[in-house]
């Protein structure tokens, strides 16, 4: 659960992300103090196929692999097209704007300033996780599938 | 004088290319090959070199009943030997993809025979005589209405058409069925509906930036040719949306 007075801000960049490179996008990220939370959006890639007559297989896929940032081990689930970002406060923002203005040279990006994540736990997380939850960390996951969010501890 | 008909309106490339595709007196340009094994191998609905299945007997051994339509209508190959109906199924990029849903049934219904297309907004079916589908199918992956990166031959699993694309260019899949190698050249490495071939299906390398541009049928403000600088396209959609508003109070046209 997001505390309003914290300011939040996504990384748009105008291609989805291949694991590589969000995992260099990340750990720069990861270097810069004043980071609550951060979010990896985008669409879902499955262990096994969905859909249609093949539902069930297996479904391997190059880009749903493991990325290392910063001391942990993440497992991509997802093409990674925006990462939601929160805060301690406007500086930082600004901050990610200038690593960022030199990190996407091969496509443009965007940096929206807004309220991205969740601001009161849902039915979904209190059936989840009851009423004595963390705040900080619901709406870091989806509360289906029963995965924790990874802490990343930096040297900073 | 004879009716000729005019497919579409417009100035822009963009409705040149959607007439140019309906037209079936306009041969499509031939841009790669695929062999007719590959295209099998793509469509995964039998195996390379197998009988075609049946649904029926061949017309020929059938008492056919006397119907002046059967004699008027010739059946395509496929009907004749009785092959049972399989689809194909594409989803097409709005980022300049050469074709688009609502485009190849239109294209598809001028050009072929016996199909049964389904249109939706990020996705086409066509289903047909599994041997028909076979010859068009290469046909629509041979000529300028695909694209190996932008355009998916997809059973199921679609998502992606209106997606950003992935950093090398390829629209979003989440079942990976085609991949671009360090060639360049992208390969088929599942077939339509996602189970794993046994090789790989190359279709090509993805056309560049200036000829999707020149050759797409979709209209995009940011990548391509922005609807509204087709003024004369503007004035037809907006004259059809005026007539069908007004059409519950009997309209007259001035």
């Amino acid at each position: 659960m997001t505390n309003a007075a914290f300011p939040q801000a996504r990384i748009v960049p105008l291609r989805m992300l291949k694991p590589g490179t969000a995992e260099r996008l990340l750990n720069m990220l990861a270097g810069i103090a004043g980071i609550r939370r951060m979010m990896i959006h985008g669409p879902g890639l499955p262990k096994t196929v969905p859909y249609g007559p093949a539902r069930g297989s297996p479904n391997p896929h190059s880009d749903r692999t493991a990325i290392r940032v910063a001391d942990a081990e993440i497992a991509l689930r997802v093409q990674v097209g925006t990462v939601i970002l929160e805060v301690e406060d406007a500086s930082v923002i600004e901050e990610i704007r200038s690593l960022c203005d030199d990190f996407f040279v091969e496509f443009p990006y965007l940096l929206q300033v807004g309220k991205f994540m969740k601001t009161t736990p849902t039915l979904v997380d209190y059936a989840r996780y009851g009423p004595d939850a963390d705040g900080s960390l619901i709406g870091l996951t989806d509360p289906r599938k029963g995965e924790s969010p990874v802490i990343l501890r930096t040297e900073q | 004088m004879a009716y000729k008909p005019q497919y579409g309106p417009g100035t822009s490339i963009v409705a040149e290319n959607r007439r140019k595709q309906m037209n079936p007196g306009q041969k499509l340009e031939k841009v790669r090959s695929v062999t007719d094994e590959d295209i099998v191998l793509i469509l995964g609905h039998r195996a390379p070199g197998s009988a075609y299945p049946t649904a029926h007997p061949p017309l020929a051994e059938q008492q056919e009943v006397n119907c002046p339509m059967r004699k008027l209508v010739k059946p395509t190959e496929g009907a004749k030997a009785g092959d049972r109906v399989r689809y194909i199924q594409f989803a097409d990029s709005m980022f300049n993809a050469p074709s688009q849903p609502y485009q190849r049934t239109y294209t598809e219904m001028y050009r072929f025979r016996g199909i049964d297309p389904g249109t939706l907004s990020g996705r086409q079916i066509v289903e047909c005589r599994e041997r028909d589908l076979e010859k068009y199918a290469k046909d629509l992956i041979e000529t300028e209405m695909f694209d190996p990166a932008l355009v998916g031959i997809r059973g199921a699993t679609v998502h992606g058409h209106s997606l950003r694309l992935a950093e090398d260019g390829m629209m979003f899949d989440m079942l990976q069925r085609n991949v671009l190698g360090e060639d360049g050249i992208v390969k088929y490495v599942k077939n339509q509906i996602g189970e794993p071939l046994d090789r790989a299906v190359a279709v090509g390398k993805p056309m560049d930036e200036k000829w999707l541009k020149a050759h797409t049928t979709i209209f995009h403000s940011l990548v391509g040719t922005a609807y509204r600088d087709d003024a004369e396209y503007v004035e037809y959609v907006q004259r059809i949306h005026s007539l069908r508003t007004k059409y519950g109070f009997m309209p007259k046209e001035e």
